[in-house]
């Protein structure tokens, strides 16, 4: 066996011989999916916040008291559409009608749970069962100086709970003015859904004093002009723009920071591969027998395999999990990104990221590590190399709103950037003379890191050139 | 001579400073070859440039007969000075794999791995993991690693090194065994003994040059001549025998006696020292000629500051 593939095994077999790479390998699926859902899980599992309304005036109260009423009924509405969405999109237009035609919240609930009862039994294990955000209680004392100790949290509410804010509404020269009384200063939603419940309530006031009825005052409040997004070019035809068409765009964003991350975990491992066997002293002993050259082709090789390993496990669970939810969700918006993930063009656009991205960044760390001897020493040079790598991030966000914006555009050409950004380019249609050029340079640069790469690796393990030797030298002056 | 290394006016400088200069040596085929040297010398980078993991600045090194190349090298076993084998490889694993970089064929490089293993005293440990082991232990592992693949030129750098004297007495059986089936051995080390014991050739290395080349016994012929003396009491021998030209320096206490060591130059033999002793009324308990040692040697040569504490490393 050639020696370059000796020490491609044994790097392959040292990484997924350890615990911790099966550790990674099961927990990162975990963990992304904890990173995705988790918010919506916690945000679900945390107990409604108290807050008490204190108001000069009862009108006022009452506005706000229906806003927060009509806010939990929205946000349920809009938990039970995403989920039929998913789970049973044939039964949306059904449950959300019969969800509208309750009276209240709970009913509302009710009523589209019966439907899917009727028409979609296997989606009711998991029927979501919202719970409201804020509820709203009788004030434990009349004004605001009495609740205080309730919200400072030195006392509790008769019912145990703890009041997490009030709303004091005030009325200076008949003006509502509202007071967000809370420890969470960093959290405005109550007082803003107060403010926009009494301005509504104040142009009622004021229309009505112009001879309108409320009821047209609420119709007026209701108007909103619908909006409607097309795509100008040839291909895109000629209906509106749809989910299925922006989706790539966010698939797009994913795969260029799962390819980010996944690049640099590997290129870590080499960097601290190779430092342990300099400093291990391992390379003298594989230096009689195989080349610098061997050794590094041999170690990109090696984790190369071990990413691989990593993409058929996460692909085969990701992309069957994507697929399941294509076909089985296709219309709704959880199948049409999902459906995204799966375009030829972006699976394409990541795998030829990562080569290039792997070969280029991999080597470039297998040579910074070949000039260290310790980690700590590694972490002088990463400092600047890291910022480097920072900016295809900085790109990714702006590259959503505009993929062909200068900077963006500029960035894409240049080959360490390239493999993040012409991921997130993809999905703007770019020409095949954009891509063949942009492939070349990589292409090129690749070769060039590498044969650079190969050089400072053998300085580093063969002629011993180190950062600590540098700082001796220069310190000898 | 049929030499089986053979290096030529090598040089090695780090930029100003100069590690090896102008090094010229030849190590028979079959022998025993020791580089010796204090610490700094230029040992390590000397063995390193012989076996290509280091580029001379300027010289020529032939190794069986050719140039250094990597397929030379897989005739030649080599153990660095500095120690390194991968933590989490068990013994045989990590004895296999360097046999199987070296050209050996998988099948092969476990059974030798094992062979070593089991006659090196190891056998229960050959699944065990590198990290598990002593220090003593894994350092025997990379002894046999070096020669799983059965070269026909082992290099050694410092191998008694960190090793306790049971296992030095060891390694010197080893490479007695290797040098019997006809390996040439070149070892470093600057602990004289082991190259006394065991050299059929040493090459003195002082501040990278060559201070002496030839046999051990070529080697002790320079150092001059020893005798061991005792005197009873509290007579001071070194006092009265140093107005006769004698160079006698105190040894140490022994049993309520004084011990002393005289080297005898300018002339001066063991039987005009005994006679100086008579006349001197020396109370004498003891007098032996000794041979010199190479250490004496090679204090000889280099002088006593370029040696090191050898001691210590015995």
């Amino acid at each position: 066996m050639s020696p370059v593939f000796l020490v491609a095994r044994r790097e392959y077999l040292a990484y997924v011989g350890a615990w911790g790479f099966w550790l990674s390998l099961l927990t990162a699926p975990v963990i992304i999916a904890l990173l995705i859902f988790g918010p919506v899980l916690l945000a679900r599992a945390e107990p409604p916040r108290v807050l008490a309304v204190v108001a000069e005036q009862a009108s006022d109260a009452a506005y706000v008291t229906n806003a927060f009423a009509a806010n939990a009924r929205r946000e349920a509405r809009g938990e039970i559409r995403a989920y039929l969405e998913a789970a049973a999109p044939a039964v949306v237009p059904e449950a959300i009608a019969a969800f509208d035609a309750a009276p209240n919240r709970a009913a509302a609930i009710e009523a589209a749970r019966a439907v899917i009862v009727r028409q979609a039994p296997r989606a009711l294990a998991a029927f979501p069962n919202p719970t409201e955000r804020y509820q709203l209680v009788i004030p434990p004392e009349p004004d605001i100086a009495g609740m205080r100790p309730y919200l400072d949290g030195s006392r509790a509410l008769p019912d145990g709970r703890a009041l997490y804010g009030a709303l004091n509404i005030r009325r200076t020269d008949g003006a509502p003015v509202i007071e967000y009384w809370s420890v969470n200063l960093s959290h405005e939603e109550p007082s803003n859904i107060a403010r926009r419940a009494l301005r509504l309530a104040m142009q009622r006031e004021a229309l009505s004093a112009q001879g309108l009825p409320p009821e047209e005052a609420d119709r007026l409040d209701g108007f909103d002009p619908q909006v409607a997004q097309f795509d100008p070019r040839p291909s895109a035809g000629e209906g509106e723009v749809t989910l299925r068409q922006r989706a790539p765009f966010y698939a797009a964003l994913a795969l260029s920071f799962v390819l980010w991350s996944v690049v640099f975990s590997v290129a870590n491992m080499l960097l601290s591969g190779v430092i342990e066997e300099k400093s291990n002293k391992i390379l003298d002993t594989l230096l009689t027998s195989v080349s610098p050259m061997q050794i590094l082709i041999g170690k990109l090789l090696g984790v190369a395999m071990v990413s691989l390993t990593l993409f058929t496990f996460w692909g085969a669970l990701g992309g069957g999990l994507l697929t399941l939810a294509a076909e089985r969700a296709g219309e709704s918006m959880f199948g049409q990104i999902a459906a995204a993930f799966l375009e030829p063009r972006l699976l394409a656009a990541f795998i030829v990221g990562f080569i290039a991205g792997y070969l280029m960044y991999g080597a470039i760390f297998l040579a910074l590590g070949s000039l260290c001897e310790s980690l700590q020493e590694a972490q002088t040079l990463l400092g600047p190399v890291a910022l480097v790598l920072a900016i295809p991030m900085m790109l990714i966000t702006p590259a959503l709103d505009n993929p062909n914006a200068p900077l963006v555009e500029t960035a894409s050409w240049i080959p360490i950037f390239t493999p993040f950004l012409l991921l997130v380019r993809a999905p703007s249609g770019l020409s095949w003379l954009e891509i063949a050029g942009m492939a070349t340079l990589m292409g090129a640069t690749v070769v060039v890191i590498l044969f650079l790469a190969a050089r400072v690796f053998r300085a580093g393990v063969v002629d011993q050139v180190s950062i600590s030797s540098w700082r001796g030298r220069k310190a000898k002056g | 001579m049929d030499a089986a290394l053979e290096a030529e006016g090598l040089v090695k400088r780090y930029g100003a400073r100069t590690a090896v200069q102008d090094l010229s040596f030849q190590v028979p085929r079959g022998a025993i070859y020791g580089v010796l040297g204090p610490n700094g010398a230029g040992k390590s980078t000397t063995l390193r440039m012989l076996v290509g993991v280091m580029r001379p600045t300027s010289g020529r090194i032939t190794v069986l007969g050719g140039p250094p190349t990597r397929e030379t090298m897989k005739r030649v076993g080599y153990l660095p000075e500095e120690r390194g084998l991968y933590r989490s490889m068990t013994t045989r694993g990590a004895i296999a794999y360097l046999a199987r970089l070296k050209g050996v064929s998988a099948g092969k490089a476990f059974k030798r791995a094992d062979q070593l293993l089991e006659a090196h005293g190891l056998g229960k440990h050959r699944h065990k993991r590198i990290k598990t082991l002593s220090k003593g232990m894994a350092q025997k592992v990379q002894v046999l690693a070096a020669i799983a693949h059965e070269p026909d030129l082992i290099i050694f750098d410092e191998p008694f090194s960190g090793l306790d004297p049971v296992n030095q007495r060891v390694l010197e059986e080893t490479i007695r065994t290797e040098a019997a089936t006809g390996r040439t051995i070149l070892f470093s080390t600057h602990v004289m003994e082991h190259a006394e014991r065991l050299c059929d050739r040493i090459l003195l290395i002082a501040h990278g040059t060559a201070a002496f080349e030839g046999t051990v016994s070529q080697a002790l012929a320079l150092a001059p001549s020893l005798a061991l003396l005792e005197t009873e009491g509290d007579f001071d021998l070194a006092a009265v025998l140093s107005t006769r030209g004698f160079n006698i320096s105190y040894d140490g206490e022994e049993h309520g006696n004084k011990r002393w060591r005289a080297r005898l130059e300018n002339g001066h033999g063991s039987r005009q020292l005994l006679q100086a002793c008579v006349e001197a009324g020396a109370p004498l308990s003891l007098f032996e000629p000794a041979r010199a040692s190479l250490h004496e040697a090679f204090v000889a040569l280099v002088g006593d500051k370029a040696m090191p504490n050898a001691a210590e490393e015995r």
